[in-house]
């Protein structure tokens, strides 16, 4: 197994420096990191030191060699827009993120491995119906209409039928105030985020289990354990389920990284300062060091992800990993 | 808890990433001491010594140099119980004309020296004569405290928060989460009664105006953009509000004069009569009460300098946009649009992608050209591509934005002095994007920035106005309503300040329940 995921970690290396040397080369293509310097008081010289001090006359090559070393050691430079260090900006933003998405899988994960057990083992039925009915509705929801309407609904129309002073879901941050920390006021403000960021995820996840599901479940080798008289559950849990599994742990590990997508949208509304708003901020911004630095993070973030699932398909599959 | 539609940049005031409003509304105006507040009297915004100063300053000429002395007053300290002191403002004076990252050194530059007779006096000389002294050390950049940040690097100590306060409340900052204040126990103004202010940042528009409906903020400042007129226009109970159109904004249309076609001073003008600025005004904001276009580049808070009917003239008339056209030499083509030779009256207008209020001045400036034979065609950029390269190079013809003042002395020869027309002479740095060049214009714009003389200044200050009306250099179309929103469970003086914003005297707000 060591062997397997250390053969894993080594293919990903290339993958992240290719991957960062493509996205540095498009961000420079695309924005100018000196632009601001054009209208400030220096005007003509001012641009002239950006671009020595960024070895903008350089080739690209030489250009990435000098972030590629700068960033090895911890080195993201300044934003254009605050002057504060990239690396921390990064940090800061990343774990606000990271928060949503770890509630966010989990819920997901939890929900729709659960709805879609349940709709393959009782196909058919009035609850796999019902079930199948919503997940077309959650599909169809946009995050940031299906946010809107939560915020509305759960929050602002809630208040009044409770007659509360507060509403019971919070929408502004992850906390009220300047309150801190995992309380209950943390996850008030987490519901309706954690919604609209899984909504969709878990329609399209449910439906793949589904499938996954009732593929499995028709297989000769469940035929036949329950032939031999083994248990209908443990047949589900044990033999089904984890084979099952096994497509739906490769959508997951593709999803996160497209669920950065959804994370945009979601942190905007709830205005939790996350890489979606940092991202967007940037990106409006023309902030340079900081657009490159996201697009590395978030890059390599994909890359481990799809780690993770290879190593995932070798936990839940032997015959991979020996292969 | 409040709403803030932005975060700060950074907390350096003086750096040039201060650029975000917001970020002096919640920070700067609350913790550092600042000569002038402003207030309107007499129906006219007017700066008042604030609660740093013993009295008005003084201008004075002395061996035919302008001189202005600032005395502070005694009871005036910072947080740490050190005074604020004469030092403080030439410390304050010295970071804006020796940074390289300056945000804006208009005025400071001027200054030749600052003198610290006693503590609490200090005496500014100016190289030459600068009628809007009273713009220093006021709502840009305030006075910082020299005894914390003189000999270090102020920028490091400053940009991501401080926790010292010349002013009534201490801010902590949360990038991207809030602002929290709590009052500065040493304030030696009116000190506030509130325990702690949070300002949360909510930067999507909706969600603000959803915060405040389900009370999760008790004040919300925003943008007059057309979703958020519509949503006050349905009231929110328990509330209150104000709008104001005396705001330190002039949104215009931004018209290149050295750009075909409107290079042409016939074009600009018939491009004047062609446009009903009073619709787009109604259509904007005539829910909020705002139906009148605005009549000068001079933005509504220096109304005093400002002929308010100098675009008066430049109302819809087809027959002048015929006449001028046609005593221009041009001749409507077969498809209606005006054409002088091979060249037709066509344009491209460029303004900031995503504004949608701006989005909408452009449709429907775009249908009444078309009507009386003027092509507009619309390429919106980014604020960065826009302000950072396309108007600076004067690679543009028209464009939409607005000027804004951050104090109430008039400045249009930084926009409008043949001077200021960005060069390689001047190393580009002029702010005459529009590239006006009214050779009998520049010497009355050049009077209204050096003649103290109010009834002098004034005057000069509103012929300047009438010939560029006269030349149609650019044409203004809406001021930028101010709106405040706020609880009913906050009590005291709340309304709209144009300079400092609604937030300026929350040391005398009241919070109930």
């Amino acid at each position: 197994m060591a062997t397997y995921i250390l053969r894993r970690v080594l293919y990903s290396i290339p993958v992240i420096l290719i991957a960062s040397f493509l996205l540095l080369w498009s961000v420079r293509q695309t924005f100018d990191p000196c632009a601001q310097f054009r209208t400030s008081q220096g005007g003509a010289a001012s641009v002239a030191r950006c671009r020595a001090s960024l070895q903008l006359d350089d080739s690209i090559f030489t250009q990435y060699g000098h972030w590629l070393g700068d960033a090895v050691q911890g080195n993201l430079g300044q934003s254009q827009q605050t002057n504060a260090e990239v690396s921390t900006t990064i940090t800061s933003a990343f774990w606000y993120t990271i928060q949503l998405i770890f509630w966010g899988i989990l819920v997901s994960a939890l929900l729709s491995i659960l709805l879609g057990v349940y709709s393959a083992i009782r196909q058919y039925s009035i609850g796999d119906y019902t079930f199948t009915a919503l997940a077309f509705i959650g599909l169809a929801m946009p995050p940031f209409w299906f946010g809107l309407i939560a915020i509305q609904f759960l929050s602002v129309e809630l208040k009044d039928v409770l007659g509360t002073s507060q509403p019971v879901f919070g929408f502004v941050g992850l906390h009220s105030g300047d309150s801190t920390g995992f309380n209950m006021d943390y996850v008030r403000h987490l519901v309706l985020p954690v919604m609209t960021l899984t909504v969709q995820i878990i329609a399209e996840w449910s439906r793949f289990q589904r499938a996954s599901m009732l593929d499995t479940m028709s297989a000769d080798y469940i035929r036949t354990a329950r032939a031999k008289g083994v248990p209908r559950r443990r047949v589900v849990v044990r033999h089904g389920l984890r084979n099952a599994l096994i497509p739906l742990v490769t959508v997951m590990a593709l999803d996160i990284g497209a669920l950065f997508g959804g994370i945009v949208i979601t942190e905007k509304i709830f205005s939790i300062p996350g890489m979606g708003r940092l991202f967007l901020t940037a990106l409006l911004q023309g902030d340079v060091p900081v657009l490159e630095a996201w697009l590395v993070v978030t890059a390599i973030f994909i890359v481990l992800f799809n780690l993770l699932a290879d190593v995932l398909y070798g936990v839940l599959d032997p015959r991979i990993r020996l292969s | 808890m409040l709403g803030a539609e932005q975060d700060a940049a950074c907390a350096d005031w003086i750096n040039k990433c201060a650029a975000s409003s917001w970020g002096s509304w919640m920070m700067q105006y609350q913790t550092l001491p600042r000569v002038f507040d402003y207030v309107k009297q007499d129906g006219v915004w007017t700066e008042v010594p604030s609660a740093a100063m013993a009295s008005f300053p003084t201008s004075t000429m002395v061996n035919g140099k302008q001189t202005v002395t600032y005395t502070i007053a005694d009871k005036a300290v910072w947080s740490d119980g050190e005074p604020i002191i004469s030092a403080d403002i030439k410390y304050t004076a010295d970071q804006i004309n020796t940074d390289k990252n300056v945000y804006d050194p208009t005025g400071y530059e001027k200054i030749e020296a600052v003198a610290t007779p006693s503590p609490k006096v200090a005496v500014v000389t100016f190289k030459e004569p600068y009628a809007s002294w009273t713009a220093l050390f006021g709502a840009d950049y305030g006075i910082q405290p020299s005894h914390i940040l003189e000999g270090k690097d102020r920028d490091k100590l400053m940009k991501n928060g401080y926790s010292w306060s010349g002013g009534p409340w201490i801010a902590k900052w949360q990038k991207g989460v809030s602002v929290t204040l709590t009052p500065n126990p040493n304030y030696y103004g009116i000190k506030p009664t509130i325990q702690k202010v949070i300002f949360k940042i909510i930067a999507d528009t909706a969600a603000e105006f959803q915060a405040f409906k389900a009370g999760e903020v008790l004040g919300i400042y925003p943008q007059p953009e057309p979703s958020s007129i519509a949503t006050i226009k349905g009231g929110v109970p328990g509330t209150k509000s104000v709008y104001s159109a005396e705001t330190g904004a002039v949104e215009a249309l931004w018209l290149n004069n050295q750009a075909f076609p409107f290079d042409d001073v016939a074009v600009r003008q018939a491009i004047g009569y062609a446009i009903d600025r009073d619709a787009i005004v109604k259509r904007l904001f005539g829910a909020l009460g705002v139906t009148k276009a605005v009549q000068s580049l001079n933005p509504p808070i220096t109304a005093k300098y400002a002929d308010l009917n100098a675009w008066g003239n430049y109302v819809p008339n087809p027959d002048k946009v015929n006449s001028l056209m046609t005593g221009a030499g041009w001749k409507k083509n077969g498809s209606g649009i005006w054409a002088k030779g091979a060249k037709t009256a066509t344009f491209t207008l460029q303004s900031t992608a995503g504004n949608k209020r701006r989005e909408l001045t452009e449709q429907i400036l775009q249908q009444m050209l078309a009507t009386a034979g003027f092509k507009m065609e619309i390429k919106n950029k980014s604020a960065d591509d826009l302000f950072g390269s396309i108007l600076t190079s004067g690679n543009y013809q028209a464009s939409i934005y607005a000027q804004q003042a951050t104090n109430i002395n008039p400045g249009l020869c930084q926009i409008a002095c043949t001077k200021a027309i960005p060069t390689k002479k001047n190393n580009q740095t002029g702010n005459n994007l529009s590239r006006i060049s009214v050779p009998a214009a520049d010497p009355l714009l050049e009077q209204v920035d050096t003649d103290a003389n109010p009834a002098t200044r004034i005057p000069a200050s509103k012929q300047a106005d009438q010939l560029l009306a006269a030349d149609q250099v650019s044409l203004p179309l809406d001021p930028l309503p101010n709106i405040v929103l706020w609880s009913d469970r906050v009590g005291g003086p709340v309304g709209d300040n144009p300079v400092i914003s609604m937030f300026w005297n929350m040391n005398e707000w009241t919070l109930q329940g």
